[in-house]
């Protein structure tokens, strides 16, 4: 199963909610994935094995997988379109 | 009345692991949640609890008697170990009164919305545990449950405002719009701004360092594992213990925090559910009103400035908790200084100098406060059965979010003069900060006007 990764400053609370949320939101659209929340920390460890990367904060730097805006999903504003890049990059 | 009272006693007896996901079961199902997805949820708390009490002892029970070795051998006290704010989450979600705190905020934020006190939706339900943990505090102090919910209530008003008022500056160094941060934290920026504005006369405060460069070759002390494994090395040696064992400590220790956030993430994959019905309400009461949404601190974490300070501060943290007279806190889980870090980066606006030496000036406001609630902390986990502490030992947090007000408000509910004047300052200390920003929002606007970026 492909893997997103969700960071933000301690893997914990913040990336966990939107993890949940995009699990949730993948189930009902019949798309397997495994979404994990990561500590930004060591985020260099986690892209290695992950498809797509949501980020809550900016990216400092390239990664070599897709990275999606995190923001969103907290807001709302601009869900659907996230959502719509994360599935794209798990095809 | 007595049998009602009875049944509480009889459930609260059965300590968190239980009631607090019996409590989640029926706040699901107020909240229109499915029976199996509400059972689900509580039970993961339940999951959380234990699974937090594991580490917690496994932490105490491995760091515990090294501490009390560095103790023989050097003659300094620090018999409260830190368990960070993942092991105070967990306690602060074990009051028994702690969901009452969701109506509580939901119903402030909506208030003051409607009489246009404040243009911030709060969406962060998670970090209402940071307003349970204050709560607590109150309650052992001054034995009130009432003063703790106002005291509670008080502390929510200012986020809201803080949050407002923040907002400009946070736009600016995350480069997100419509945003801005609830978090408690931001609170201590009410100390650091009147201490900034006095950096303002020494030579050299505006030097800029350069925090993506420092963060590329420090990062890697920032990792859970590493400081794990370093600290508790540390200790080891000073502790006086065999190479075997000093390593072997190192490896607990590096266990223990790595292990810690992992456990945290249930408390908020059980809470997910929770927390997203109760913003989807928040944002559909307020459909078309212009507001910033409230966001948890992370949205900050891109900033580089943020996790140098902290690095930086490690070895200060430990340096003064070792030197500070009355000082009896092992900084350990907590050690990495959030609390003051974020509050800095926005009342400094990114300037890493600054932070710096605002983090060095309070690191012994934050020692003093993690000594003076390790009791009350320590009692409440035993209290509730919510985390093993073994007897002998305390726990706290070394770097608890925004001590000062904690602090003072908990004292002033206790009726004590001194710091009833005490919270009176910090609150003319607030207004002092939400000029301030005010002020600075007003030249932020021009600076951005002068270069063309709006309209």
């Amino acid at each position: 199963m492909k893997r997103v990764i969700v960071a933000c400053g301690s893997g914990v609370a913040t990336s966990q909610t939107v993890a949940s949320k995009v699990q949730r939101l993948l189930k009902e659209r019949n798309i397997p994935a495994q979404v994990d929340a990561v500590d930004i920390k060591s985020i260099d460890m986690y892209v290695k094995t992950a498809a797509v990367y949501i980020a809550i904060t900016k990216p400092e730097k390239e990664y070599p997988i897709p990275v999606c805006n995190g923001i969103a999903f907290l807001t709302g504003v601009g869900m659907e379109n996230e959502l719509q890049k994360v599935i794209d990059a798990l095809r | 009345m007595d049998i009602i009272q009875s049944i509480f006693q009889y459930i609260l007896d059965m300590g968190a692991p239980v009631f607090v996901p019996l409590i989640m079961i029926v706040v699901g199902l107020v909240v229109r949640m499915k029976f199996k997805d509400a059972f689900s949820s509580g039970l993961t708390l339940g999951v959380a609890f234990i699974g937090m009490s594991l580490i917690i002892g496994f932490m105490m029970g491995s760091i515990g008697p090294a501490a009390e070795q560095f103790v023989k051998n050097t003659g300094i006290k620090l018999n409260a170990i830190d368990g960070g704010w993942t092991a105070m989450a967990a306690l602060a979600w074990a009051w028994p009164l702690a969901f009452l705190m969701f109506p509580l905020q939901i119903g402030i934020n909506l208030i003051m919305l409607a009489i246009k006190q404040t243009n911030t939706l709060n969406v962060d339900l998670w970090n209402v545990w940071g307003k349970i943990l204050p709560a607590v505090i109150v309650v052992a102090v001054s034995k009130s449950m009432v003063l703790a919910f106002i005291v509670a209530a008080i502390q929510m008003i200012v986020e809201l405002k803080m949050a407002d008022i923040n907002q400009k500056q946070i736009q600016k160094l995350t480069q997100i719009p419509g945003v801005t941060s609830t978090h408690s934290m931001t609170l201590f920026g009410v100390l650091l701004y009147p201490i900034n504005r006095l950096l303002d006369f020494v030579p050299g405060m505006n030097k800029h360092i350069d925090a993506n460069w420092l963060k590329q070759k420090l990062g890697v002390f920032a990792e859970n594992h590493i400081m794990g494994f370093i600290i508790a090395a540390l200790i080891g040696i000073f502790a006086r213990l065999s190479i075997p064992e000093i390593l072997t400590l190192g490896v607990q220790g590096a266990a223990a925090l790595t292990l810690f956030p992992m456990i945290s993430k249930l408390f908020m994959q059980a809470l997910s559910p929770l927390s997203d019905a109760t913003s989807e309400f928040m944002k559909r009461r307020f459909k078309g009103r212009e507001f910033h949404i409230g966001l948890d601190w992370p949205i900050m974490a891109g900033c580089n400035e943020v996790w140098v300070t902290t690095i930086i501060l490690i070895p200060i943290m430990l340096g003064l908790a070792v030197i500070l007279p009355g000082n009896n806190v092992l900084p350990f889980a907590g050690i990495i200084n959030l609390s003051v870090a974020v509050p800095a980066l926005i009342v400094t606006g990114g300037n890493l100098l600054r932070m710096i030496v605002l983090g060095i000036i309070t690191t012994p406001v934050f020692l003093y406060v993690a000594t003076n609630i390790a009791p009350i902390v320590t009692d409440l986990a035993k209290t509730t059965k919510s985390v093993d502490v073994p007897s002998g030992q305390m726990i706290t947090w070394s770097t608890i979010e925004y001590p000062d007000f904690r602090y003072i408000f908990a004292r002033a509910a206790n009726g004590e003069i001194l710091w009833i004047l005490g919270a009176l300052i910090w609150i003319g200390l607030f207004i002092l900060y939400y000029k301030g920003m005010k002020n600075r929002n007003n030249k932020l606007d021009k600076e951005d006007e002068g270069l063309g970026r709006i309209a």
